[in-house]
């Protein structure tokens, strides 16, 4: 997308109100209305429906857990039980009619033709009773099959939306198999952002391959409900000609290396967001160590470049920072892989991280680790709240930051005001921002500020307890009747910090999210 | 996802980046002066914006200060943060186009300025409740026989400067600034359109 002129910048210039605390700062709506425009271009088509193709019903197995070979002995699928959403700002990916448990991914890659072939096993529970069930897949990956109860199931596939034609009972648990294969195309990115320039599949000069998908854009490597309410268990079986390998969240079960290919299994034992999910195929070296807490990490590093390895290796001495912060790391393994984005993201257990000294420095990786708590443990239901995700991890990074150039949290957080009043000006408030300017600054600064405030306000000992207790209160597990890694909303997270404080903080929250300006304090 | 790296984005350089820009431009780098402009005009735009309603004066305005940032430069010490000093310049500079406007109005036009001044234009907000015209009056009386208590107000309520900040800015002690931020509030609200 064209960058706006000098003059074009001058005339979206626009002051600021009166800011009584912070600073007058300037704004510079960047081309808010290209990107609109550009997105309403780019995004895919809704479908028209799939009632020409015959609904053929399939027996729903017993009970959950029932999908049998496609799921490993050891998942339990109730801890991926979720309530799917219609999301309020992208409601085009996802929806409600799917709760995946688990996506049993085999994917093979070929650099040398640029294919994709996959097949992804979607064990689900019908969250209502329907005569089809949709999943999100590219058109450009061809689906050559589906089958549920190993009996073949018509389907259609138009735009991104693959409807497949089988009567599925609510509550029950269905799995179904999807063969496909094609050259992934990343996704149109819902913001101005330069350096996002699209989401998914991202395939490099040297046919190696990344992904990055937030806030959607999974859908561009397999079949999936792409939206963050439904969360699930993972399995990966990744196949490449040597000496690349593929890499994906969670623990590295095997790799193996026959006939000039190179076969690893990932398994990721707690339930994931979509754009959480990742998978890497490069030439790498890998390294391992273990954390002062006993977290093993692993260190993905492309081979014709060692030395951009070097500040990962700060990971786990930032992973004792946080813990000391947060508590516990909420999983069971750590890792990086180093791909050629500009980028950083959160990818559960595996972070994926751009190959430049900006998202290689502490910060970063600090950031990429914080998510995990916040974002991968507790993550939004609804994309209106990623903020819950960044504010606080922009607040630790701050305090973080503030610690290594010796200052005050207090002298940082002056700082970063300035930047927030201009952020909310250009891009809205923090929890109602402009659908085509998603992970602009206003989600950043002005939530992180909003905890400072609040823990001015309630002191240090009652804030600490609420960074800490927050994830850990979304990690009870179905066996006790809470969720494994659950999901959240503002409304929840309001009234749960309300009652930890015994403060009102209606309109404080209230101000801070969806104010139009910067709050007095 | 991690932010957008700020240092990308010329407007949205951090105000240490600023500050180094400034000292090496005050220093004769050439190539820093153009970049240091071209990072603080819009904030310049903005600043006389915030003080004038009409866009067009507002950039002629906004010109005057890059022009005085340029010529004033060697007096930047570098106390305090460059943006700071620049405000400063900009909101002189918005002040002076004022009454520049002001002076040249002829009584045959006199109804052409007060549309002018007073037109609200939708891109431009308010600095403090009530209208910018009515404030840069107040400031204009209040100067004249108290001109020590206009540069802390300014930086208090219009830039929101922290009171440590425009205490070591104009070199008065905490106090000193609170007495006189306080002092000023008391002459200028008076002065104000009815109803703010």
């Amino acid at each position: 997308m064209a960058q706006l002129t000098p003059e074009e910048e001058e005339r979206y210039a626009r002051p600021l109100r009166h800011q009584p605390h912070g600073v007058i700062g300037l704004i510079i709506v960047l081309g808010l209305f290209m990107a609109v425009m550009y997105w309403l271009s780019h995004r895919p088509a809704d479908s028209g429906g799939s009632e020409a193709a015959p609904v053929q019903p399939v027996e729903p197995t017993p009970s959950v857990g029932g999908s049998a070979g496609l799921v490993p002995d050891d998942v339990r699928l109730e801890d991926a039980l979720s309530e799917p959403v219609e999301d309020s700002v992208y409601p085009a990916k996802g929806g409600p009619g799917v709760d995946s448990l688990h996506y049993g991914l085999t994917l093979d890659w070929q650099p040398s033709t640029k294919t994709l072939t996959g097949e992804a096993a979607v064990t689900f529970r019908a969250a209502a009773d329907a005569e089809n069930f949709q999943l999100d897949l590219i058109p450009e990956l061809a689906v050559s099959s589906v089958t549920m109860n190993g009996a073949e199931v018509d389907f259609t596939h138009e735009g991104k939306d693959l409807v497949i034609e089988a009567t599925v009972v609510e509550d029950e648990t269905y799995a179904a198999v999807i063969a496909y294969a094609g050259t992934p195309q990343p996704v149109a990115a819902p913001t101005s952002r330069s350096d996002i320039g699209a989401l998914g599949w991202h395939i490099t000069d040297t046919g190696e391959t990344w992904t990055m998908q937030e806030p959607f854009g999974a859908y561009s490597w397999y079949p999936v409900n792409d939206q963050p309410a439904d969360k699930a268990f993972y399995d990966f079986t990744l196949t490449v000609p040597s000496p690349m390998v593929g890499v994906a969240n969670g623990e590295l079960l095997s790799r193996d290396e026959a006939g000039g290919v190179t076969t690893t299994t990932w398994s990721l034992d707690e339930p994931a967001a979509s754009y959480l999910s990742t998978v890497a195929f490069g030439d790498y070296v890998m390294e391992e160590v273990t954390s002062d807490s006993g977290v093993p990490i692993s260190y993905w590093i492309p081979t014709a470049e060692p030395n951009s390895g070097k500040d990962l290796r700060a990971l786990a001495s930032l992973l004792t920072w946080a813990e000391a912060k947060l508590g516990p790391y909420p999983f069971s393994t750590l890792g990086i892989v180093l791909v050629d984005s500009e980028s950083a993201m959160e990818t559960q257990t595996m972070i994926t991280l751009g190959n430049n000294s900006y998202i290689r420095s502490k910060e970063i990786v600090l950031h990429e680790l914080i998510h995990q708590w916040y974002g991968d443990q507790v993550t939004p239901t609804d994309w209106r709240d990623v903020w819950m995700n960044e504010g606080m991890t922009m607040y630790l990074q701050g305090v973080y930051e503030a610690e290594q150039e010796g200052r005050s949290v207090n002298a940082k957080m002056r700082e970063w005001a300035e930047y927030e009043v201009s952020a909310r000006a250009a891009d809205g408030p923090p929890g109602d921002y402009d659908p085509s300017e998603f992970g602009q600054s206003n989600i950043y600064y002005g939530p992180a500020l909003m905890w400072h405030t609040l823990r001015r306000d309630i002191g240090n000992q009652r804030f600490w307890a609420l960074v800490r207790d927050w994830p850990a209160a979304h990690d009870e597990g179905a066996a006790t009747g809470g969720e494994l890694n659950g999901s959240s909303d503002r409304d929840e997270y309001y009234a749960w910090v309300e009652d930890q404080t015994g403060e009102e903080l209606t309109t404080f929250f209230d101000a801070w999210i969806m104010g139009a300006e910067t709050p007095r304090e | 996802m991690a932010q957008q790296n700020p240092s990308r984005d010329p407007g949205a350089l951090s105000p240490d980046d600023i500050d180094d820009l400034a000292r090496r431009a005050r220093d004769g780098d050439r190539a820093a002066l153009d970049q240091l402009l071209a990072a603080v005009r819009p904030r310049a735009l903005a600043i006389c914006r915030s003080v004038l309603p009409f866009s067009a004066d507002a950039e002629d305005a906004s010109q005057e200060v890059l022009l005085t940032i340029v010529t004033k430069l060697g007096s930047f010490d570098g106390r305090s943060r460059f943006t700071t000093w620049m405000h400063v310049v900009a909101l002189n500079a918005a002040r002076s186009t004022y009454r520049r406007l002001k002076n040249q109005a002829t009584p045959t036009d006199g109804v052409v300025l007060a549309e002018r001044l007073a037109k609200p234009d939708p891109r431009t907000t308010s600095v403090i409740a009530g209208t910018r015209l009515d404030l840069l009056e107040a400031i204009d009386t209040v100067e004249r026989t108290h001109p020590q208590l206009i540069e802390p107000l300014m930086l208090r309520d219009v830039y929101g400067l922290p009171y440590d900040e425009i205490a070591r800015l104009v070199g008065s002690p905490v106090g000193t600034v609170k007495s006189r931020v306080h002092d000023a509030r008391k002459m200028v609200r008076p002065l104000l359109a009815a109803g703010n």
